[in-house]
């Protein structure tokens, strides 16, 4: 993790006579693939030596629903920088899944609300993607702007207050053991499972991974770029909505704020584990890693006692440094 | 004005000089033409917008996000983005604030506390503008996460107001030359010098190129490096002086300043038509984009709209802007 001191000043420009030897490139890429795995390991033993509060079970059993709701997200994320793209929407969905389940099932049964909840992610996917391709808007403006415009609307829709009930289900998703194992995390190993498969083994897997690395050779091969950077914003969006629904069922009614850091999160966690914000690099075991890290960390800052504002610092600090090992990783990688 | 805007426009025979100023400018004239459009349109069905003191009341609003916006437009026309302004914004004003209160709210450490934020707003840039080019890595990403970590450290520094600015320091926000605020002038001169910077100077066209093509500015001799950490710095520093008026004009420091500024000031650059991949427009354009935005807000407040359809409206007007000026990707 420490790039800043390898590099020296202007040496590594691009025309320069630079030329990286060997192991530097080999060190790193590896340093960028095995970053997360190993922060865990440090981090555990950390925890073990200064903060044993972490390991008891009620404890584990937070960082565990904590871990599954951002997994979820995150493997959404990470397609989406598997084909340069970036989605700073999934917080917004994420909130307004919430809103939608909690508010409508006063009068509705469950299941039309949630098919309704899904029906709206997907179509703010839709939405992402379209100005993506279509209209070449950069993704991070495309989607942030659908951000403001979704939490815009969901607080115009909700006045600001909350109000309503967690359906039982959903609490039941959050809160019960299947054996030791919450059942929560049984969701994320499933959705992890389906998507890992899909990745590594199917054509439409494999169409994401050649679009990430290079959209032109892709279209030369007879892939429709466009609708597999559409159909990836639509999935990363139905996905930040099944995050939503677990998280609602966790905390058990509909915050204000609710998932407002799950958009630097998701980002953060899918960079440690792995995934270039340059396409076509990174895979699902890397994300889960950091994921793992990623909660972690942000969990020993509450249990050592810290003041909670140290996690906007904590969180900052991954992705930063994260962004940058990968960075300087896809720079060598690419010479 | 005429045929400044763009040093294009001027290599063209005279026959066709107007049209190829209006092709080269559409933006621009797209801009100013609806801004005429609002506040005409509220001047006349609004008797409390078409006041002078409403009017210069917009001015002032807008001078804070002019500033920011301004860095903002500096740093992605070199196809970079910054979204730590606003917490640069805010950091500056919570540590002036901070000294202030320390010190029993010495007039006599104004000028030195202004210093001392200015001197903050450029190191945060220097930090940013080195990591971004030693690296090679996402400024997005990057300025996003530094972002985070100066909105913890700045709560970490406060998470209540400030009190204990002195008199004379809040003043800055309410002194006049005539009947113009110091804080307008201050603004429109460093609009004029960026300006001219930015067209003028072989640093500036450097931006330009920069954003335009890394490969060709490399080739062409352009300090790539450089260029881009100045771009950063500039940024940075802009919005240190917004947090210095900011904290003129709230008179504490305010742990929650800036929020959103960030994202305001790019929706202000890309309504002002300079391209969101970089080495395309003009900062005139940024100026439209900030005038829009603060006579909206003002219209909006007029007539008692909801905070959260504003913000609605907001995230709209980006989502059209954006899809409408299709700019294709620079190879």
């Amino acid at each position: 993790m420490t790039t800043q001191s390898i590099a020296p000043k202007s040496a590594f420009s691009r025309f320069s006579s630079f030329r990286p030897s060997p192991q530097l490139v080999r060190g790193v890429d590896l340093a960028g693939q095995w970053a997360a795995p190993i922060m865990i390991v440090v981090v555990l033993i950390i925890a073990a030596l200064y903060a044993p509060a972490f390991f008891l079970p009620t404890n584990l059993k937070t960082v565990a629903i904590q871990i599954a709701v951002l997994g979820i997200v995150a493997i959404g994320q990470t397609m989406v920088l598997l084909v340069r793209s970036i989605d700073l929407s999934v917080s917004a969905v994420l909130a307004l899944g919430a809103v939608i389940v909690v508010q409508t099932e006063a009068g509705n049964p469950l299941w039309i609300s949630i098919i309704q909840a899904f029906a709206v992610a997907g179509v703010i996917g839709l939405a992402n993607g379209f100005l993506i391709t279509k209209r070449q808007v950069p993704p991070f403006v495309a989607t942030y702007g659908m951000l403001v415009f979704v939490q815009g609307a969901r607080l115009a829709y909700t006045k600001g207050q909350a109000s309503g009930t967690v359906p039982e289900i959903l609490r039941a998703i959050s809160f019960e053991q299947v054996g030791p194992v919450p059942a929560a995390l049984i969701v994320w190993l499933i959705v992890n499972i389906i998507f890992i498969f899909f990745l590594l083994r199917t054509r439409y897997g494999r169409w994401i991974y050649a679009v990430g690395g290079n959209p032109s050779a892709a279209r030369y091969a007879g892939i429709r770029v466009d609708a597999v950077v559409i159909g990836v914003h639509a999935v990363c969006s139905m996905l930040a909505m099944l995050g939503g629904l677990l998280l609602s069922g966790y905390i058990g009614y509909v915050d204000l704020r609710l998932g407002a850091d799950y958009n630097l999160n998701s980002i953060a966690a899918a960079i440690v584990g792995g995934t270039t914000f340059t396409g076509g690099r990174g895979n699902l075991f890397g994300t889960a890693a950091g994921v793992a890290l990623l909660i972690m960390l942000l969990n020993l800052v509450v249990v050592l006692g810290l003041p909670i504002h140290w996690q906007y610092a904590m969180q900052g600090i991954v992705l930063v440094m994260a962004t940058a090992l990968q960075g300087f990783r896809q720079f060598l990688l690419s010479r | 004005m005429q045929l400044t805007l763009n040093p294009l426009a001027r290599s063209n025979p005279h026959s066709r000089q107007w049209s190829t100023f209006v092709r080269n400018n559409a933006s621009i004239l797209l801009i100013y033409g609806i801004i005429i459009l609002v506040v005409g349109s509220a001047a006349i069905l609004n008797e409390n917008f078409r006041t002078p003191s409403n009017l210069l009341n917009i001015m002032r609003q807008s001078i804070i996000l002019g500033l920011i916006a301004i860095g903002q437009s500096v740093v992605i026309l070199t196809g970079g983005i910054d979204m730590s302004v606003a917490m640069v914004a805010r950091i500056v004003g919570l540590v002036v604030a901070t000294v202030f209160a320390a010190q029993q709210s010495n007039p006599a450490l104004i000028l030195p506390l202004i210093l001392l934020g200015l001197l903050i707003g450029t190191l945060l840039g220097s930090f940013t503008g080195i990591l971004i080019t030693q690296t090679h890595a996402n400024p997005f990403i990057i300025t996003f996460g530094i972002a985070s970590i100066l909105r913890g450290v700045n709560l970490a520094i406060s998470s209540t107001p400030i009190r204990g600015i002195p008199k004379p320091y809040l003043e800055i926000y309410e002194a006049k030359i005539g009947i113009i605020p110091v804080n307008v002038i201050v603004m429109a001169l460093i609009w004029i010098a960026a300006y001219l910077f930015t067209m003028r100077t072989r640093t500036g066209r450097g931006l330009y190129a920069v954003g335009g093509s890394e490969r060709v500015a490399r080739l062409s001799a352009i300090r790539y490096n450089r260029t881009l950490v100045l771009a950063y710095i500039f940024s940075a520093f802009c919005a240190a002086i917004a947090g210095l008026f900011l904290l003129a004009r709230t008179g504490v420091g305010d742990p929650s300043a800036a929020e959103g500024m960030d994202f305001q000031s790019i929706v202000a650059v890309a309504l002002g038509g300079i391209s969101l991949y970089g080495g395309k427009g003009s900062i005139v354009g940024t100026l439209g984009g900030v005038l829009l935005l603060a006579s909206l807000s003002n219209v909006f407040n007029l007539l008692q709209v909801n905070i959260y359809y504003q913000q609605l409206f907001l995230g709209l007007i980006v989502l059209i802007t954006v899809a409408a000026y299709k700019s294709p990707r620079s190879a």
